[in-house]
């Protein structure tokens, strides 16, 4: 089967090893060469970019942890130096952030579990059962995933606010599942189409009967493009600022990126409780990003790539 | 194949929620947005719920507004200088990956993947706090560069076109990272024997990158430009939080026209009208890779 749609969810078949060339395989014959002025060169644009790119995130973190009288200087201290916390024990104290936190917290997990649970029931039903309307079914999944969610704000906000929806986390939570069902169904299907079907009828002959078919062999071979879903799931509930703004307008119902955004308004110049915020919402992702980075990378050169 | 024994109800059970999820949530809403459009929900409607019909008004409203073509000529211009600034950046930057050592490599991989997380609103904050007049370190660093001369009390949101600057580098700051890496993913899967017979055949750099390189990278180059015309054609958040479409409208994209005439105005007629037109030319623009995906239906 030929991978037409080159979506970087489209995982590793399980049968077919990642390719992974070997390190010297991936560089350019040039860089055997002893330092030349070119390589040299191109060393200092690689540290440049590097800098470049990671100073809004350095400059975040070295923010949050500086005493408040050194941030607002007309010149900038590149370290916290004199360290100090008070800018997180400032937003933490702030109204409404230990709220907005749990909620966020709450939110995301049930968005991951209902997300991923659904839709690997759909996946199951569309890779171990042909029936009528399956194609048709998954280009519709495949569609629903371009429309573009700006433009739904309007009519989710509406059809919410009738099922008297708004201010409630489940309204705020089934949109999330929503929004990433497509992704997740497509990415579990492509996961369970790589595992051969006779792993578990031979796992059925010898004795055990469906769930244990589902926990000791599907779940474990599935383990990678669970945790892909999960992680997409995670950060579309995690990160979103749009749905959550206009679904939760009361206070003590909103998520971490609103309180965010609302505590820049109403208090304008406090950024030492701004950024120790923002940097207590952005770590989390971040630090989890790094975490999982060789796994994204192969997991792109894998399925990205393939036509 | 499992299926002969199960009930035949069995796979339509299998798929009951996600279709239930995905008709209320998605699919509901994507047919009450067409509704809407043709009524004429106002504030009124908001709180009575009753709502009459429009016809085409909301069209021809939209249509008349002198900010039509202001605003339909800002999203391509934008949308274009966003995937054009990602494109060109992401390419050099994997092209630059596949020369580099192990170690600087994984440097860059880091930097990359540490700006691709970032949620878009702290994000967003971050950039605020980077480019604030007086203490923004990003204006105290242009200045000491020299090259625009003084900007420590810069103010960017006070006209469009700098406003527009910042959130094109908040933006390609953050797509960046997927574009790259993609394409990296990319490069790195075309033999390097092809280079080599290339340079035995003495093509230089750019007549190999030109005959190899750019055709082997074709497929992938096609889905990262739809994909970023999508993602670019739709930013919101960042436009939103930095200049709410200000100043004077300036800003004020397709997304935030909708919204802010649904949400601030309470013309939800006529905003759903916007977001109607946004669908239909998002369509239009992705229309072959549209194509491509229903031809992979039928090998499904």
């Amino acid at each position: 089967m030929s991978n037409r749609v080159v979506l970087s969810d489209r995982p590793p078949r399980s049968d077919r090893p990642t390719p992974s060339p070997s390190p010297g395989g991936r560089r350019a014959p040039s860089s055997h060469r002893p330092a030349s002025p070119r390589r040299i060169l191109l060393n200092a644009a690689a540290v440049l970019f590097c800098l470049v790119w990671i100073f809004p995130v350095y400059w975040m973190v070295n923010t949050a942890f500086k005493p408040y009288g050194d941030i607002l200087r007309p010149t900038p201290h590149f370290l916290p130096v004199p360290f100090s916390l008070a800018n997180f024990t400032d937003a933490v104290s702030k109204p409404g952030f230990l709220t907005d936190l749990g909620n966020s917290l709450l939110l995301t997990l049930a968005v991951v579990l209902l997300a991923v649970g659904v839709a690997f029931f759909a996946a199951v039903g569309l890779t171990r059962f042909r029936f009528a309307g399956r194609r048709a079914y998954l280009v519709a999944v495949l569609v629903l995933q371009m429309v573009p969610l700006p433009a739904l704000v309007i009519p989710v906000f509406l059809s919410l606010k009738s099922a008297h929806l708004l201010n409630s986390l489940l309204g705020l939570a089934l949109t999330y599942v929503a929004v990433v069902l497509p992704f997740t169904i497509w990415t579990l299907r492509g996961f369970l189409h790589g595992i051969p079907v006779e792993l578990e009828e031979a796992a059925m002959v010898d004795g055990a009967n469906r769930m244990t078919v589902v926990r000791l062999v599907l779940l474990p071979l599935m383990a990678p493009g669970i945790i892909a879903t999960s992680v997409f799931a995670f950060i579309t509930a995690w990160n979103d600022y749009l749905f959550a703004d206009v679904l939760m307008k009361d206070q003590g119902h909103q998520t971490l990126p609103v309180w965010l955004v609302s505590f820049s308004t109403s208090t304008g110049t406090d950024y030492g409780g701004l950024i120790a915020a923002a940097t207590i919402s952005a770590l989390p992702v971040v630090v989890f990003f790094m975490l999982i980075q060789r796994r994204l990378v192969a997991g792109m050169t894998a399925g990205a790539v393939k036509d | 194949m499992a299926a002969t024994r199960e009930p035949r109800s069995l796979p339509y059970l299998l798929l009951l929620p996600a279709t239930a999820v995905l008709a209320l949530v998605l699919g509901y809403p994507l047919a009450r947005l067409g509704v809407i459009s043709f009524q004429d929900y106002g504030l009124r409607s908001l709180f009575t719920g009753r709502v009459g019909w429009a016809g085409p008004d909301n069209y021809l409203a939209v249509w008349r507004d002198p900010q039509l073509v202001p605003v339909l000529l800002r999203t391509a211009g934008f949308c274009a200088a966003l995937v054009l600034g990602t494109l060109a950046i992401g390419l050099v930057v994997a092209m630059m990956m596949m020369r580099l050592g192990p170690r600087l490599r994984r440097a860059v991989t880091l930097c990359l993947i540490a700006s691709w997380a970032m949620p878009p609103a702290a994000g967003t904050l971050v950039w605020q706090w980077l480019f604030q007049p007086v203490y923004g370190v990003a204006n105290w660093a242009l200045s000491r560069i020299g090259l625009f001369g003084d900007l420590t009390q810069h103010d960017w949101t006070t006209s469009p076109t700098s406003a527009f600057a910042l959130v094109w580098l908040l933006v390609v700051w953050q797509s960046v990272p997927f574009v790259a890496l993609t394409l990296y993913a990319g490069l790195s899967q075309i033999p390097r024997s092809y280079y080599e017979a290339a340079a035995l055949d003495g093509a230089g750099g750019w007549t190999a990158f030109r005959v190899i390189t750019l055709p082997f990278l074709r497929p992938i180059l096609a889905l990262v430009t739809i994909l970023s015309v999508i993602w670019d054609f739709n930013v919101f958040t960042q436009i939103w939080i930095l200049t709410q479409g200000g100043p004077n409208q300036g800003t004020t994209t397709l997304g935030i026209w909708s919204f802010t005439k649904a949400f601030s105005s309470n013309s939800f007629g006529q905003g759903a009208a916007v977001a109607v037109v946004s669908i239909l030319l998002l369509l239009v623009l992705t229309l072959y890779y549209l194509r491509r995906l229903l031809r992979s239906g039928e090998e499904l």
